[in-house]
């Protein structure tokens, strides 16, 4: 396999920095950053700026130690340092929303430290399914497409807002075709490789990105993956940033391989196209917000009549998975409430399931290996038994 | 632990009032237990002071986080803290949330190995028969009470209420003031009447309006009478400390509003005017004033009244208590409240962005003439420890004060160290005599 696109897509995933910088050099185009889970970037790239999800960054917190304590999350810390070391220079603005506590006191610190740029709030609400929901929702979106409007000095017109969306949908289809060929052979893309597609889709321009993905799926199409000796397991987790590459590598070579995933830099990210039949973009965006949790269930939003326990549940065994692997962010505030009624469930219908915290910094790596290995062992023993 | 053992002298001089504070608390707490007994549904509701609307319809209420800092005060936390963590609800989370989960999780599922639940006040709490969410700025609050609202089985009914977090898109923007403020409280006012109508559906009956003004009315004069107070505490010595506020947020929080709070806080000003009169301080050698950054330490309130105290350093004033609860009671129409009562559920001390909080407590540090800022990062509660750093920071550069950072918690005991604290406070009490040429 000619392995050109995602050698490519790595390369970005890698550093999106680099790509933004050179994007506008090449473009003449605005970049704008946003935080993660909730932005329509259609809007940006409506106005015709590169929207781009902040990621965490692989250094070490330095100067950023000085402006927030350290028991917070490693995307939110590491996010302020970058701010801090000037490393969001590529940015011509910032949005972000609601996602968490620990969201809003860094992108407070990210506007006490770049004065100069625009940071943009906009507040999706907390409750799905409030009898205001839908309406607050498209109100709130509609102060958005003004807010991005103000922030580049433009405007957006629907018929720009048609393209973007039918840009991004056809990108998110693509990915989730990945996502369903995985699901049927998981030996033919590595979990690694499969992030940096997701990665790279949340920096690179989507037109560029989707000529990659039709390459990628031709070649993955072709492919024959090989027997699929190991052991089948979910992933879930990891809302806001990726999990770190060396994790997931773990997993695979420790006899398991991953055939799913809910990760927000995995099938999270694509789980929801915006309906293309609407009158209204604005209201297109809106009701895609408001119906994705049915799809994927969104622990950073309530909703009494979806339930994520349920959800993995079904996924799990919709992807014939023999256990689930649990990754959580150490701090993660919404995440940790949910686990308990997830491994409450799991153990009513006996599945294994297995948790494993992470951390910005260094990693227990031998530790964790050997947890997996205990784990994958022992999903071996009960497929035997 | 050993300085657990052994705290300093106390030397504080505390209000005499106060014990009316304490009374009215008791008799709150004993009327809640025994609601059930009397026939009366239970509200547990998280977030700002929404109970006005519950006493008017004589719906009993358990407010999380007060529970939760009982609890820590009498040292009877950890039950529920066990229950939380038993069930797999991690020790960074929100510990108000833990410990009012696992008083849920006492409630519902039975005692915990190990723990009768009849032996401790966390079992004492009546389940709720309805639950109400208006938590601000923080997102764990609207998912603590999702998460008590699964823990009984989806069965007891949930009402949200979004708090628009002010951020200040716009370059308008001021404190109070300007366009996304309006939208916010215009929008806040429409979720309180529909909160309204689903406690009617709750409880059958049509919305007592009457009885919410009349309510309200007592609400604003407390909250009138004790900025009054607060503001004579500009006098040296001050006459009453920060820790003397905290104690009294519970009237203008979660106790039922009447004729009393608005006696309690007559007799809190009266006791105070005196004390300016005859130079009396709640701190009898003021040496230092300080200012308390972030939310109380529940469980060691009365042990840092005295370790300050013993510093010979006055708390002046803080965050927590000068920037909240009915903290704009001029702006409530007592025979129309509910959008002056959004005005103030916005303006609490956590749903300002940095630049707006970091004004409001220079004016604060102005007028008390603060030497010192205290920031306590409680490690749970990540909605306070947000920008204290850029608080700090810019507080510092603006007003010259001098600063301690010092850790621990809400409720949870573990996070406290008592030997870093004395240190980081000593530190910035030296500073503060460099600064002044005593050293």
């Amino acid at each position: 396999m000619d392995h050109g696109q995602l050698d490519k897509m790595a390369e970005i995933a890698a550093s999106p920095r680099d790509y933004a910088v050179a994007f506008k050099a090449r473009t003449g185009r605005k970049v704008i950053a946003s935080y993660p889970m909730h932005l329509p970037a259609e809007i940006v790239h409506a106005a015709g700026a590169l929207p781009v999800v902040l990621q965490e960054s692989t250094e070490e917190i330095s100067v950023g130690h000085g402006l927030i304590y350290p028991f917070y999350c490693g995307f939110s810390r590491s996010t302020i340092d970058q701010a801090a070391r000037g490393e969001l220079d590529f940015a011509d603005g910032v949005v972000f929303g609601d996602t968490c506590v620990q969201i809003l006191g860094s992108a407070d610190v990210v506007r006490v430290t770049h004065p100069e740029k625009p940071v943009y709030f906009f507040q999706l609400l907390a409750c799905m399914r409030d009898s205001w929901t839908a309406e607050n929702v498209e109100e709130t979106i509609g102060k958005l497409r003004r807010g991005v409007e103000r922030m580049l000095d433009t405007t957006i017109t629907d018929q720009a807002l048609w393209d973007s969306i039918e840009l991004f949908n056809e990108n998110r289809r693509m990915i989730r075709r990945i996502y369903e060929i995985r699901r049927r052979n998981p030996e033919v893309i590595d979990a690694t490789r499969l992030q940096d597609v997701v990665k790279s889709s949340m920096v690179m321009d989507k037109a560029e990105h989707n000529a990659l993905l039709s390459g990628v799926l031709e070649q993955l199409a072709e492919k024959s993956g090989g027997p699929g000796f190991r052991t089948r397991v979910f992933v879930s987790g990891h809302m806001c940033h990726a999990p770190k590459p060396e994790i997931l590598d773990m997993i695979e070579e420790v006899g398991a391989v991953i055939v799913d995933d809910d990760l927000y830099t995995g099938l999270r990210y694509v789980s929801t196209d915006i309906p293309e039949n609407d009158a209204d973009p604005i209201r297109a965006i809106a009701a895609s917000y408001v119906t994705r949790n049915a799809n994927i269930p969104d622990p950073t939003k309530i909703d009494p009549d979806v339930d994520w326990d349920g959800y993995l549940l079904n996924a799990v065994e919709a992807s014939r998975a023999e256990g689930l692997i649990i990754l959580m962010p150490k701090y993660c505030e919404p995440h940790m409430y949910y686990y308990p009624e997830i491994k409450e469930a799991f153990e009513r219908e006996d599945i294994p399931h297995l948790l494993i915290e992470t951390d910005h910094e260094q990693l227990p790596i031998e530790s964790m290996r050997t947890r997996l290995e205990t784990f994958v062992e022992m999903l071996r023993q009960r497929e035997l038994a | 632990m050993l300085a657990e053992l052994a705290p300093p002298p106390t030397t504080s001089n505390r209000l005499k009032t106060t014990a009316m504070n304490n009374r009215m608390v008791t008799a709150y707490w004993d009327d809640l237990f025994a609601a059930k007994d009397n026939g009366k549904l239970v509200c547990w509701y998280e977030g700002v002071a929404i109970n006005p609307l519950l006493q008017a319809m004589d719906i009993s209420w358990c407010h999380g986080e007060a529970w939760s800092a009982l609890l820590a005060a009498k040292k009877e936390e950890q039950p529920a803290l066990l229950a939380s963590e038993e069930r797999g609800y991690g020790r960074e989370l929100c510990s108000y949330a833990r410990t009012h989960l696992g008083t849920g999780i006492l409630r519902e599922r039975g005692q915990i190995p190990g723990s009768p639940d009849h032996e401790h006040i966390a079992g004492r709490a009546p389940a709720p028969d309805l639950i109400i969410s208006a938590y601000p700025y923080c997102s764990t609050g609207q998912q603590w009470d999702e998460m008590l609202f699964r823990l009984f089985g989806k069965r007891v009914p949930v009402f949200n209420i979004t708090l628009p977090y002010i951020w200040g898109n716009g370059s308008s923007h001021a404190y109070m003031q300007g366009e996304e403020f309006e939208d916010a409280v215009k929008f806040l006012t429409r979720q309180l009447r529909e909160c309204v109508t689903f406690i009617e559906g709750v409880t059958g009956r049509k919305f007592d309006w009457d009885r919410l003004s009349e309510i309200m009315s007592y609400t604003k004069k407390a909250g009138e009478l004790r900025l009054e107070a607060m503001r004579m505490c500009k006098a040296r010595p001050a006459p009453a400390t920060f820790f003397e506020w905290s104690i009294s947020i519970a009237p203008v929080n979660f106790l039922s509003a009447g004729p009393e709070i608005v006696e309690y806080f007559e007799k809190l000003n009266a006791e105070i005017a005196g004390r300016v009169a005859s130079g009396t301080g709640s701190v009898p050698r003021e040496k230092y004033r300080l200012f308390w950054d972030g939310i109380m330490n529940w469980g060691k309130l009365g042990w840092m009244a005295e370790k300050f105290s013993g510093y010979d350093a006055c708390m002046v004033a803080g965050r927590y208590t000068h920037m909240g609860f009915w903290q704009e009671p001029q702006v409530i129409d007592v025979d129309d409240p509910l959008e002056g009562m959004a005005r103030n559920y916005l303006t609490c001390p956590i749903n300002h962005s940095a630049p707006y909080m970091i004004d409001r407590i220079t004016e604060l540090c102005e007028f008390y003439e603060i030497d010192g800022l205290v920031m306590h990062g409680a490690r749970t509660c990540r909605a306070f420890s947000n920008p204290q750093f850029l608080i700090a920071q810019e507080v510092s550069k603006r007003l010259g004060v001098k600063i301690a950072m010092i850790e621990g918690d809400m409720i949870d005991p573990s996070f406290y160290k008592d030997e870093l604290v004395n240190s980081r406070v000593e530190a910035m009490l030296e500073a503060i005599d460099a600064r002044r040429g005593l050293i």
